[in-house]
């Protein structure tokens, strides 16, 4: 198939810039540096720790100094012991399970709304114009304020709930979307469109892996967003039909005065919080942008 | 307005004149009174202006001229990315594939799976399309990097999955006709050494292959070592000024060149 070409350079040369290459690519290779695990691990996890045995002592010392009463400053002993007590009669699960299903649950429908409304705003001006500023300000607006309306119209149920959960996360996950397709360098749309992806290939070979960082950065902010809206709206709308969850867990410490309670909600939440940011959002963001060359090895 | 093109053919005495004609015969790309203005009114830009054009299959050209040459315009019709104005674009080639002076490889995609790419979108198989790509990597010498990211490369190296990518792209629909290389300066962003030895790459992967190149560039010398034939474009609006078969010329040919588009720059001048 190929015709003949005027012959430009002789069969010698062709080997030599084998090797001239071959040398260039081992000169300009980017190196990467490695660092061990462990070296990473002691980074990552010992300052934390550090930390939190620090401010343990320091509640200790705070305490056994006797400054504030015993009924508002609980011994961390104290908080233990009400932990303890939740786990061996085994209501802790019946209470993280509750909240956790809820917050997975209303995180999910969440996605399902807010991701093709985050690429309707992206791609149809229009509507980018229509809604834009109507979900920036909802990501401003505290979903707790929805509470009473929400109580109003549907009660102590279970709608009450999710209505805010998904006020809270639709509006972060959907302007993450936006954002992240906003950021894609306008030569990759172009190049996809040169190597023939149009319409939907184009979506899914080009735009959405593209904008997949700022996606996943949404849907981070999302589930900070839905599992705060939970807290409150579990704290605001406790009823018998509403079972018991962190937040009804915590509003009754604090209805009979159990301070070892509410500490102990408090940090069961703080902890389930930053248990499902570690564990699933932080790995997933980790490989995406490693994948890349975006974040540090 | 669309013009009807007309293939003129004319006879030449030469023996060796015919044998080049009939190598040529077969047309890619022929552009015949080609105008494009962007915009209407007294905000008009006309970026092209009756420019005639015919590259034939395996050729290499290479478009020479100054900023605002419309050169780019030029490849985005030869692309079929945008349409003429006036006149008429027709290529005969397989689908045109473009570089650019960016690699602009995917970056959550492998380098073998960033030439895999076009094909993937083509509906090629899994099994097809990874032999392919292993092909055109090792073509462009970088056989044992399929597995590495764009950001574990250097940038002669990103240029080169590029350069694989895009014959990926010309060679994705079944067929026999020869590919279209549409390169809009690559090599632009490159450092002097690298650039030189991707130029004798580039000259030894068309060898090889037989595509069809539409080079496009601002530097001369770039132009005479690797084009089989230069053509000069002015400057705002795009009209052919001249044009010049390589083979035909001696050294002196550069300096010509140069004069030439310094010509067409100082006349810019207010």
């Amino acid at each position: 198939m190929p015709p003949e070409l005027v012959e430009r350079q002789g069969g010698s040369g062709t080997d030599d810039s084998a090797k001239a290459l071959a040398g260039l690519d081992a000169l300009d290779t980017p190196t990467v540096n490695r660092v061990p695990w462990w070296r990473r691990a002691s980074r990552s996890v010992l300052p934390p720790v550090v930390a939190l045995v620090l401010i343990v002592v320091v509640w200790q010392i705070v305490w056994a100094s006797a400054i504030t009463p015993e009924y508002k400053l609980p011994s961390p002993a104290a908080v233990w012991d009400e932990f303890l007590g939740i786990v061996a009669d085994g209501s802790i699960w019946s209470i993280l399970w509750t909240s956790i299903s809820r917050a997975i649950f209303g995180f999910a429908i969440a996605l399902v709304i807010a991701t093709p409304l985050g690429l309707l705003v992206a791609k149809v001006p229009v509507v980018r114009s229509a809604i834009g500023p109507l979900l920036s300000g909802l990501q401003s607006l505290p979903s707790v304020a929805w509470v009473p309306a929400a109580v109003l119209w549907f009660g102590l149920t279970d709608a009450t709930i999710y209505f805010v959960v998904l006020l809270g996360s639709v509006p972060s996950i959907a302007t993450g979307l936006v954002a992240g397709i906003d950021q894609i360098p306008p030569i990759l749309p172009r190049v996809g469109r040169v190597l023939g992806a149009r319409g939907l290939a184009s979506a899914r070979h080009v735009l959405l892996p593209a904008a997949l960082p700022g996606y996943l950065a949404g849907c981070k902010q999302g589930w900070a967003f839905s599992w705060r809206s939970l807290m409150a709206a579990e704290i605001i709308a406790a009823g018998p039909a509403l079972g018991v969850g962190l937040g009804a867990y915590l509003k009754n410490g604090s209805d009979f005065n159990d301070i070892a309670a509410v500490f102990s909600a408090v940090l069961l939440i703080l902890v389930v919080g930053i248990g499902i940011e570690l564990l699933v959002f932080r790995p997933l963001e980790r490989r995406v942008l490693r994948a890349r060359g975006l974040a540090g090895v | 307005m669309r013009r009807v093109t007309t293939s003129t053919t004319t006879s030449s005495g030469s023996e060796i004149e015919q044998a080049r004609r009939d190598r040529t015969a077969h047309t890619a790309v022929e552009l015949s009174g080609v105008g494009k203005t962007f915009g209407t009114g007294t905000g008009a830009v006309t970026a092209l202006r009756g420019i005639d054009l015919r590259v034939a299959h395996g050729e290499f050209l290479c478009l020479l001229g100054a900023s605002g040459c419309g050169k780019s315009t030029l490849l985005n019709l030869l692309a079929g990315l945008e349409e003429p104005t006036t006149g008429t674009v027709s290529v005969t080639a397989a689908r045109p594939s473009f570089m650019f002076q960016e690699a602009a490889l995917m970056p959550w995609l492998t380098a073998a799976r960033n030439v895999e790419l076009p094909l993937q979108l083509a509906g090629q198989g899994r099994g097809a399309r990874r032999e392919r790509a292993r092909e055109l990597l090792e073509l462009v010498r970088l056989d044992g990097v399929g597995d590495k990211r764009p950001h574990e490369l250097s940038g002669g190296m990103r240029q080169r999955v590029s350069l694989a990518r895009a014959l990926a792209a010309a060679t994705s629909t079944e067929g026999d006709a020869p590919g279209l290389l549409l390169m809009d300066e690559p090599f632009a962003a490159l450092d002097a050494i690298t650039r030189d030895v991707l130029q004798g790459e580039l000259l030894r992967v068309w060898e090889a292959t037989g595509t069809t190149v539409v080079f496009v560039t601002h530097d001369v010398r770039e132009a005479v070592r690797l084009a089989q034939r230069v053509v000069l474009l002015s400057s705002r609006p795009g009209t052919v000024v001249r044009e010049w078969s390589v083979d035909e010329h001696g050294p002196e040919l550069h300096e010509e060149i140069t004069g030439r588009l310094r010509q067409v720059i100082t006349s810019h001048a207010a």
